[in-house]
C-alpha cells in the first residue's frame, strides 16, 4: 500500500474558489470529496497519485431541499443525512433505502452523493435509485452551467460527460407523488458493508381505478459497463397488470438489457439468474403494496 | 505550488478531544498517520487501512468516520474525538462486559458505540448490530461486544 505523504492537497474555502482552482489545473488534480472511494484508490495504485482538491469543507454544498415539487441535494451531501432526511423519505423513499445499504455507518457519515456518481461504479448503490427517479446533475465550471440527466452522463465504462474543469454541484430530481410504488434490491456477498453482485430500483406508477401501471421504471447495477434502464421490461409493465404471468415475462425481459461479465464477486451466469430473480421478487412485493 | 511528488509539510488547526490543536504533518498523511505519528496518540489503531474494518473509527463533527480515510487537510477547523477522548462509561462496560480480546479493534468499537448512543440513546439489539456493522473483530465474539454496548446505554 502507498503513502500519500507525497501528495499535494490544494483546499478551497468556497464553491467559486474551487472552480477557479480547477479551471486553473484542468486535468491535473482529482476532485477530493468524502474521499471513501479515493484515498482507497490512490493507496491502492488503482488510481495514480495526483494532486488533490480538497472540497470536503463546502458546508454550502451540503443541502436537501424540496423546492416547487423538486429535490434538491448538494453534491457534498453524505448517505447519513441522505438516509435519515424526512424529505428523502417522502418524496423518494427508494433513494433513501440504496443509499441506506452503501456501507458501514463509517462509510454513510462520510461519502457524498457527487462522490458516489463521479466514481462511477456500475455497482453503485445510489446510481439505480436516481435512475428511476430520473434525476439531473447541475455541473459547473468558472464560465458555465449545465444540466445533464444522470442516464446521459455515463458513456462508457467509468467515462463522463464531464470536462476536467466541472465540478458536479448538485442532484435534483422530481419527487414522487402518492401512486408512485418504488423499491431498491441488492445482493451483497453478506448484508453489512458490501459491494453489490447485482442491485437495482423498480420504480412504478400504480392507476388506482384501473388496476395497471401507468409508468414504470426499473434499473439494475453491476450487470453491464454503466447501469442501464431495463427498457424492455419497462414496456410489459406498462398498462399491464402486477399479474404473475405479467411479473415473470417482465422479469425475465431484463436479460435483453443486461450485459454482464464475471469478476470477483460473481459470474456473468450467476449474475443474469439474480437479475431476473431479483426483478421478480422486487415486482411481487411491489404488487403485495397495492393490492394484487 | 508544490506538485505532487516533493514532500510538502503544512500546519493545520482543529479540535481534538475538546482541546484545540496545531499540527505540522504532509496535508494528504491521512488523520490516522497524523493521530498516531505526528501526535503520538496511538489510541486508534490501524487495521486494513482500507474502510473496511473500523478499526480507525474516530468521531468527525460528532459522527463515526474513517480516520485512515481523512486526510489531514480534510480536519482542518473541525473537530475530531478519538478513543482518548471517549466516554468512560462505554469504556468500563466493554471492560465489565468481557468484550475485549486481543483489544485491537476497541478502540474502534467504543468510538462507533459513541457515535450510536449520541443519535439513540436507548438503541435496540437489532440498531447495535446494524450500527457495528463497520467493526470488524476476528477473536472476542460479538455477543459480548453487544452486551457491552446495552450496559453503556443502560438497557
Amino acid at each position: 500500500m502507498r503513502s500519500l505523504a507525497d501528495v499535494e492537497v490544494l483546499t478551497a474555502e468556497t464553491v467559486e474558489e474551487a472552480l477557479h482552482l480547477l479551471g486553473e489545473r484542468a486535468g491535473s488534480v482529482r476532485v477530493l470529496a468524502g474521499g471513501t472511494d479515493l484515498v482507497v484508490q490512490m493507496k491502492h495504485g488503482v488510481v495514480e497519485k495526483t494532486d488533490l482538491l480538497n472540497i470536503y469543507g463546502l458546508d454550502e454544498l451540503r443541502y436537501i431541499r424540496l423546492d416547487n415539487a423538486v429535490v434538491k441535494i448538494g453534491a457534498l451531501t453524505d448517505f447519513s443525512s441522505i438516509v435519515k432526511s424526512p424529505i428523502i423519505q417522502r418524496a423518494a423513499p427508494v433513494l433513501a433505502e440504496a443509499c441506506s445499504t452503501i456501507g458501514s455507518t463509517q462509510i454513510l457519515n462520510k461519502a457524498t452523493i457527487a462522490g458516489n456518481i463521479i466514481n462511477a461504479s456500475p455497482a453503485a448503490d445510489s446510481l439505480p435509485a436516481l435512475y428511476v427517479l430520473e434525476a439531473n446533475l447541475r455541473l459547473r465550471s468558472r464560465s458555465s452551467s449545465r444540466t445533464v440527466a444522470v442516464r446521459e452522463f455515463y458513456k462508457g465504462y467509468k467515462k463522463l460527460d464531464l470536462r476536467p474543469d466541472e465540478l458536479l454541484v448538485e442532484v435534483f430530481f422530481d419527487q414522487l407523488t402518492n401512486s408512485h410504488y418504488g423499491k431498491f434490491f441488492k445482493h451483497g456477498l453478506r448484508q453489512g458493508d458490501a459491494i453489490a453482485v447485482v442491485n437495482g430500483a423498480v420504480l412504478i406508477e400504480w392507476d388506482e381505478t384501473s388496476g395497471t401501471v401507468s409508468d414504470a421504471r426499473v434499473a439494475l447495477g453491476a450487470v453491464a459497463p454503466t447501469v442501464v434502464r431495463a427498457e424492455k421490461t419497462e414496456e410489459i409493465l406498462k398498462g399491464g397488470r402486477l399479474d404473475k404471468e405479467t411479473v415473470i415475462r417482465a422479469a425475465e425481459a431484463v436479460q435483453q438489457s443486461i450485459k454482464p461479465i464475471d469478476d470477483v464477486r460473481g459470474s456473468a451466469a450467476y449474475r443474469r439468474e439474480l437479475a431476473t430473480n431479483y426483478v421478480y421478487m422486487t415486482l411481487r412485493s411491489l404488487a403485495e403494496l397495492v393490492g394484487r | 505550488m508544490t506538485m505532487t511528488g516533493s514532500r510538502v509539510v503544512r500546519e493545520f488547526s482543529f479540535k481534538l478531544n475538546g482541546q484545540p490543536v496545531t499540527v505540522k504533518a504532509p496535508p494528504a498523511y491521512t488523520l490516522l498517520e497524523t493521530l498516531r505519528y505526528v501526535l503520538r496518540l496511538t489510541g486508534t489503531k490501524d487495521g486494513c487501512s482500507s474502510g473496511d474494518c473500523g478499526a480507525c473509527t474516530v468521531l468527525l463533527d460528532g459522527r463515526a468516520v474513517h480516520s485512515c480515510l481523512t486526510l489531514t487537510a480534510q480536519v482542518q477547523g473541525r473537530e475530531v474525538f478519538t478513543v482518548e477522548g471517549a466516554d468512560s462509561r462505554v469504556i468500563n462496560a466493554f471492560a465489565s462486559e468481557g468484550a475485549v480480546q486481543c483489544g485491537y479493534c476497541t478502540p474502534g468499537l467504543v468510538m462507533a458505540t459513541e457515535d450510536l448512543l449520541r443519535k439513540n440513546p436507548k438503541p435496540s439489539t437489532d440498531e447495535i448490530r446494524e450500527s457495528l456493522r463497520g467493526n470488524l473483530c476476528r477473536c472476542t465474539g460479538y455477543v459480548k461486544i453487544v452486551k457491552a454496548v446495552k450496559a453503556a446505554a443502560g438497557v
